[in-house]
């Protein structure tokens, strides 16, 4: 054991390398991307594969490098911005990247507990793909086009994490969607396809969009408590005030506005009311000068983070930006496994637990992300009902379970957002993965209608898929039972204020929405792998996929239930209480955000844990949607085949099957309309009114007063010197008259 | 001593008599002396000045016009020629062509 | 002191000028060595060219590589020219242009051979004189010059209605210029008295910083209509005389409402107009409100930046617009121009250290993507011979390698982060939130972040993706290894500037902050020293040979003189 320890010890990565981490991967695209052609299918796959396995290892001897062994060896990195150093985490900056008048940009790089679980799963699922993919892709064309595209999106996806400031984040951001544009296009003769993509790539825009101008507003928020705050904020900070306030500024200087350690000072030295500020500067302070003079400071943060809020429902596909996620299962299935339910699309959950801090600043804020996490997981719960293609049915689940992580991120329990989005990552993959197998194995059908029995010939899949179905509806030994339940249970016991009634109402609509949740994903289940097989299959038989995409399956179905061992109350907390591991781990990263929530100010935070009371309640409430689904599809349906629905069923059948017409509503309210006016500017404003009337109009008045004038011009050189005699005449009078006067 | 005023009212009046027979003559011959004759009036007014002033420089300005008049003339004539031969004709009147 | 010392400059510019006396030597049939002439002088251009960047300090002082000798000294006018951060990276940007443009066109160009090279020759001197020049007058006479063989590109090597497209784009910044001639004139009796009057750029800023700083004073208190003296006769023509500056440039540019001239020269010029047109001279618009009118002016500026800045953002907006109702790729393209020389115009208005650095590093960008774009359509435009999008679809599948190439600049061009274009526009819109100009010309112009991504991937999408719907499109050939060697550099640069930025923003930001000092001086109440941003330069180099003693006139006509 000692001797493990050791070794262990010796396989911590140098903070320098962390740039590996991104290179590796980028290396494969580029790899794979520029010469994949010539170097044939195999080598190909070999690259794709060893980069993301190669990261995956550096990701792990990252993590082990902040994650001691023993207390003693606690890893902790200078911080910029405060004489405190920053424990387990490490970092590594390289330098500029751009910088002008008073803003920089750092290529910063951070490990810490949460970017480091996001790297293992990035890195982890990210390899499982790869390899299920080389089975999956094997009889494409374009594998060295598809092979480059995910590699790509796996440094990106890395980059976001790692980043250690807003902008560098951004390129992860920008990046992510870049290669999910790429990807979901991947078969781009199909028009449909490829315009998904391109639905995703300018809706992702709408948000990021509001990322940018979110970003502009938290520099000058900076740059405002830089120039009013005094020593009465930095005792907040901890440490010698004044010297506190010089790190500040020097740390400013050295990383820019924009660094996530300058935030999280900024975040902590700000008071909550003036009362408590002393002449210090705190959320109810006017802004002195700049663009946002005499605005709060809270003011502007909350509307700061409401435009995060709006930049994170473009990628997490929340309302009202959910809309391209359902149209993104156009990609290959591996893609939306990795992209569209483990990795990408959680971005927004990490945004907000990476600045947990700055969001508990703001109960306006955080109680608005509750709410838009609880309409869409909603909505998205029960569009998913009428959904019949499989991968429609998991798209709208990742919606409604980002939904749910929404809600856990709002109402400020942090950890097991963080939690759900592992554990989700673990048994949403499996189960597109196994959606993929059984499309695999069943001639691309993706109709659950059309599927049924499967089974029998696919029991591999079959059971991991059950598994992974498990995990999701909440049933009991399975992680996500206790990730789901935990996040709940924070919903109920933590306390916005002015928004005290959100725990309640949140609570329940929660219940309300696992119930949902267990119906469809059982109903899905059912529908293809219980029952008959539908006499409307494509081929008569499936077949079973082959070890390269059944191994990744096996290993996320261990994991989703192997995960629960983080929800578990096995470490000691503060006050000799027994804490979840998950959150005794992140506990380093939310501290800041804990220690604010104590001032009292703006929110409560509470660190029960659930009572076996607790647990059965959800356990029934996950047990009656799944015996709700069982009883209509393996009973009720069945029973009454051949018998048309009630026409009341129908029509609401096909409004939830319409998805509620959001996208007819989208389309009517801002896309015709946009198009319609840029059309009616162009031939208006742009050929008509600028184009012939003032530039050719001028052209036109100056030939018309030429052509006018010509007929002055008689040719009669005679007439000519008439005129230029009386000129001269006229002239000489003139003169003359000058002259006596 | 002849007043200057009297060489200038000669020379205005030549000048006149020139004037109006370029404008209303039609004969392009005529309308050649005619200015001839304008050129011959301000001749006159140079010469009456520097006789006047008592310099050199009206002088040499009238053996200048008296150069060009002759190089006009030459040209001139060959160019009325040139129409006559062309045309037909001398008139004015009848070789508009550069109008509108 | 060698001959580079004092003559680097003056070779990049007139490099261009000697080959073309090598190309005007050849016989017009000796195709390809007019081609080989042409471009071996291009490429050592560009090898002086990045010397020249390379040299350039970037904490030196404000003009370097500086030249300047005696020309014209009865009307003040010397020969002067250096170039300061701004004018030297754009320098970089036109001899980068330069042989990339002699490769597109080689085999585009079939008729004419030699008088196209000559023009290309000759343009790439004028302007690189406009850029380096430091007398106004010389600065115009360039400016002037520049029309001409980029009239004859447009109008003897264009598409289909060429003639009407030179014709309009000629007149159109004519017309702008001449106004700005009368300005210039103006400038140069106002700022000085008689017998010390000159057209140097530095000398009349000087002369005009004191006026400039008694306005902003008196702004500040509100009593400015008993200045005396120049400062009386700057703040009542200063707005006119900045209009007049601000409409030529701004035809260059083109801002809003402006701008009808550029979708059809651009759609008309040859690859290499269109690329050099985009490319190089476009900036020169914004290069001369930096560079001329802006501090010229202070004040007026301030006066007219709200009304400018509302333009700007017009145009980034209206723009974006545009190019989604086009079904012309060309004109899409120099649409997304407007758009993007928008943000450039809007950069230099916020007149923070953010948006005129973003701004600067924009014009850079728009000339490497748009410049790509225009050559990758050319290409296209070669094999096809039609603009309209519905004459392609699901080309992707036939010419792989050049919807690669055309989706990077895409991306480049949409500012995806990692590639140039996301520097300049984050740093433009940054600048505008952080500028006193208010928070809804930032959010308006941060609109066209998703315009941007709508219209450019609607042509991709509509030219690449899809089914293969014309059967004349199913025999396209891939890029060649010219082509290829042609776009290499454009995607090379993208990232290049993308992922290291800093080498080239450094060279910017010194002269940045000049520049927002010195529009700073006209803000009401200013506090800028004049002595801050007084302009130091050379002076003339002693007379070779004793000038004729000029005695000034006397009595009252004199200073009409």
């Amino acid at each position: 054991m000692e001797a493990l320890k050791q070794v262990l010890l010796q396989l911590r990565l140098d903070p320098a390398a962390l740039w590996l981490i991104i290179a590796l991967p980028l290396v494969g695209a580029f790899i794979c991307g520029v010469f994949g052609r010539m170097l044939g299918r195999a080598n190909v796959y070999l690259i794709a594969c060893a980069t993301v396995a190669g990261s995956f290892l550096l990701s792990v001897s990252a993590f082990l490098a902040v994650s001691p062994l023993e207390s003693s060896q606690a890893v902790s990195m200078e911080n910029a911005f405060s004489t405190s150093a920053i424990r387990y985490a490490f970092g590594y900056d390289y330098g500029t990247w751009f910088s002008t008048g008073t803003f920089r940009v750092n290529f910063g790089l951070l490990v810490d507990h949460l970017s480091g679980t996001l790297l293992l799963v990035i890195t982890g699922v990210g390899f499982l793909i790869h390899l299920y993919s080389t089975s999956y892709m094997s009889h494409d064309e374009g594998y060295w086009r598809y092979f480059a595209y995910l590699n790509l999106f796996v440094a990106a996806m890395l980059s976001l994490v790692l980043a250690d400031n807003l902008v560098l984040l951004f390129v992860g951001w920008e990046g992510v969607g870049m290669a999910s544009y790429l990807l979901i296009g991947f078969w781009y003769s199909d028009t449909a396809k490829a315009w998904a993509g391109r639905k995703a790539f300018v809706t992702n825009r709408i948000g990021d969009f509001a990322f940018l101008i979110a970003t502009f507003l938290i520099v000058l928020l900076v740059s405002a408590f830089n120039s009013q705050s005094n020593t009465a904020n930095f005792t907040l900070v901890g440490g010698n005030p004044e010297t506190a306030q010089v790190r500040y500024r020097e740390g400013l200087q050295m990383k820019g506005p924009v660094a996530f350690q300058g935030l999280e000072v900024f975040a902590n030295g700000m008071h909550g009311t003036a009362e408590k500020a002393q002449g210090g500067v705190s959320l109810e302070t006017p802004i002195a000068e700049g663009p946002l003079k005499d605005r709060t400071f809270g003011g502007v943060l909350t509307v700061a983070l409401l435009l995060f809020l709006l930049g994170a429902a473009g990628k997490s596909a929340q309302f009202p930006l959910y809309v391209w996620l359902p149209d993104a299962m156009a990609g290959p299935t591996p893609v939306s496994a990795l992209i569209h339910a483990a990795t990408m699309v959680t971005a927004g959950v990490y945004l907000f637990s990476r600045m947990s801090y700055l969001l508990v600043l703001s109960p306006t804020a955080m109680v608005t992300v509750a709410i838009i996490g609880t309409i869409t997981s909603l909505l998205a719960a029960l569009i998913a009902f009428a959904q019949d293609d499989i991968k429609k049915v998991l798209a709208y689940s990742t919606v409604s379970q980002l939904g749910i992580m929404f809600m856990g991120v709002g109402m400020g329990i942090f950890w097991a957002a963080v939690l759900h989005l592992v554990t989700h990552a673990f048994f949403k993959a499996c189960l597109f993965l196994g959606a993929g197998s059984v499309m695999h194995g069943n001639a691309d059908e993706t109709d659950i209608k059309k599927l049924g029995g499967v089974r029998h010939e696919m029991k591999q899949t079959w059971f991991t898929f059950m598994v992974a179905t498990l995990a999701i509806t909440g049933i009991v030994p399975l992680s996500g039972f206790f990730s789901k339940d935990a996040i709940f249970h924070g919903i109920h016991h933590n306390h916005l204020h002015g928004y005290e009634w959100a725990s309640g109402a949140i609570y329940y609509m929660g219940l309300l929405i696992a119930a949902c949740t267990a119906f469809y994903m059982s109903r899905v289940y059912l529908l293809t792998f219980e029952g008959k097989r539908s006499p409307e299959a494509k081929i008569p038989h499936a077949h079973e996929s082959d070890w390269r995409m059944t191994a990744p399956l096996w290993v996320l179905a261990t994991l989703s239930v192997v995960a629960l061992f983080y929800a578990l109350p096995l470490m000691p907390g503060r006050g000799g209480v027994m804490q979840p591991v998950m959150e005794n781990f992140l506990g380093p990263v939310f501290s800041s955000a804990e220690r604010i929530a104590s001032r009292g100010g703006q929110v409560a935070l509470d660190h029960s844990i659930p009572s076996l009371f607790d647990y059965l309640k959800a356990w029934v409430v996950a047990l009656t949607g799944g015996a709700a689904a069982a009883f209509m599809y393996l009973k009720f349906f069945p029973a009454r085949a051949g018998q048309p629905a009630p026409a009341f069923a129908r029509s609401v059948r096909r409004f939830t099957q319409n998805k509620f017409y959001v996208d007819e509503a989208y389309e009517f309210l801002v896309i015709r309309p946009v198009k319609n006016v840029s059309a009616i500017l162009y031939k208006l404003v742009d050929t008509l009114l600028i184009d012939t009337v003032a530039v050719r109009g001028t052209a036109w008045v100056t030939t018309r007063v030429g052509s006018a004038l010509r007929y002055v011009q008689t040719g009669d050189a005679q007439a000519y010197a008439a005129v230029m005699a009386l000129a001269l005449l006229g002239g000489a009078v003139y003169a003359l008259i000058q002259v006596l006067k | 001593m002849v007043p200057i005023s009297y060489y200038l009212i000669l020379a205005a009046a030549l000048f006149c008599l020139g004037m109006f027979g370029v404008l209303i003559r039609r004969n392009a011959l005529v309308v050649f002396m005619c200015v001839e004759l304008m050129l011959n009036a301000a001749n006159l007014t140079f010469l009456a000045f520097a006789r006047q002033n008592g310099d050199l420089t009206g002088h040499v300005s009238a053996f200048f016009v008296i150069a060009v008049a002759a190089a006009e003339a030459s040209i001139g004539l060959a160019i009325v020629i040139a129409v006559f031969r062309s045309r037909g004709t001398v008139s004015i009147e009848e070789i508009r062509t550069m109008k509108h | 002191m060698s001959f580079f010392d004092t003559h680097l400059l003056n070779l990049v510019v007139y490099l261009p000028l000697l080959f073309a006396a090598l190309v005007w030597m050849l016989p017009g049939a000796e195709r390809g060595q007019i081609r080989t002439v042409t471009f071996i002088g291009m490429l050592v251009d560009l090898v002086f060219g990045v010397w020249a960047y390379l040299r350039f300090e970037p904490g030196g002082p404000e003009f370097q590589l500086e030249y300047r000798t005696r020309w014209l000294e009865q009307l003040g006018v010397s020969y002067h020219i250096g170039a300061d951060g701004l004018a030297i990276s754009l320098l970089l940007l036109t001899v980068f242009l330069g042989p990339l443009v002699v490769m597109a066109s080689q085999t585009y160009i079939t008729e004419r051979v030699k008088e196209f090279h000559l023009s290309l020759l000759v343009l790439q001197t004028v302007m690189l004189g406009a850029l380096v020049s430091l007398d106004v007058l010389l600065f115009y006479i360039f400016w002037e010059a520049m029309l001409i063989p980029m009239y004859l590109l447009v109008g003897v090597w264009g598409a289909e209605d060429r003639q009407m497209a030179a014709v309009k784009f000629f007149l159109y910044t004519l017309a702008g210029s001449l106004l700005m001639l009368v300005a210039i004139v103006a400038l140069y009796f106002i700022s000085s008295t008689p017998g010390n009057r000159s057209f140097d750029y530095a000398t009349i800023y000087n002369s005009l910083v004191a006026a400039n700083s008694q306005i902003s004073t008196c702004m500040g208190t509100g009593d400015c209509e008993r200045l005396t003296g120049m400062a009386g006769i700057l703040y009542r023509w200063g707005p006119w005389l900045f209009a007049a500056f601000a409409l030529a440039f701004a035809i260059k540019v083109p801002m809003w409402p402006v701008h009808t001239w550029l979708p059809d020269a651009h759609v008309q010029a040859p690859v290499a107009g269109s690329m050099i047109l985009a490319g190089v001279m476009l900036k020169m618009g914004t290069f001369g409100f930096w560079r001329y009118a802006i501090p010229f002016f202070p004040s007026a500026t301030h006066q007219l930046r709200p009304f400018l800045a509302t333009l700007a953002v017009i145009g980034i907006v209206y723009g974006a617009l545009m190019c989604l109702a086009q079904r012309d790729i060309k004109k899409l393209i120099a649409y997304s121009s407007v758009s993007h020389l928008g943000y450039c115009m809007l950069g230099i208005l916020a007149l923070t250290a953010e948006g005129a650095t973003g701004s600067a590093y924009q014009m850079l960008n728009h000339g490497v993507s748009t410049g790509a774009l225009f050559l990758l359509f050319g290409f296209l435009y070669e094999r096809r011979h039609t603009r309209l999008m519905s004459d392609y679809g699901g080309i992707a599948k036939v010419v792989p390698v050049y919807t690669a190439s055309f989706l990077i600049i895409t991306f480049s061009s949409v500012a995806v982060p990692g590639t140039n274009g996301f520097v300049g526009e984050f740093l433009v819109l940054l600048g505008t939130f952080k500028s006193s100009l208010g928070l809804a010309f930032g959010v308006l112009a941060t609109l066209g972040v998703i315009l941007g991504a709508a219209y450019m991937l609607w042509m991709v999408q509509k030219v690449f993706f899809g089914p293969l719907t014309h059967r004349e499109n199913q025999g396209l050939s891939d890029l060649s290894l010219r082509e290829f060697a042609t776009v290499l550099p454009f995607l090379i640069l993208v990232l290049v500037m993308g992922l290291m930025p800093q080498p080239f923003l450094d060279r910017i930001n010194p002269s940045t902050e000049r520049f927002v000092t010195r529009a700073n001086l006209g803000a009401p109440g200013s506090r800028v020293q004049a002595s801050d941003v007084r302009i130091s330069v050379m002076g003339l180099p002693p007379a070779g040979l004793a000038a004729v003693p000029h005695s000034p006139t006397t009595g009252p006509l004199a200073d009409r003189r």
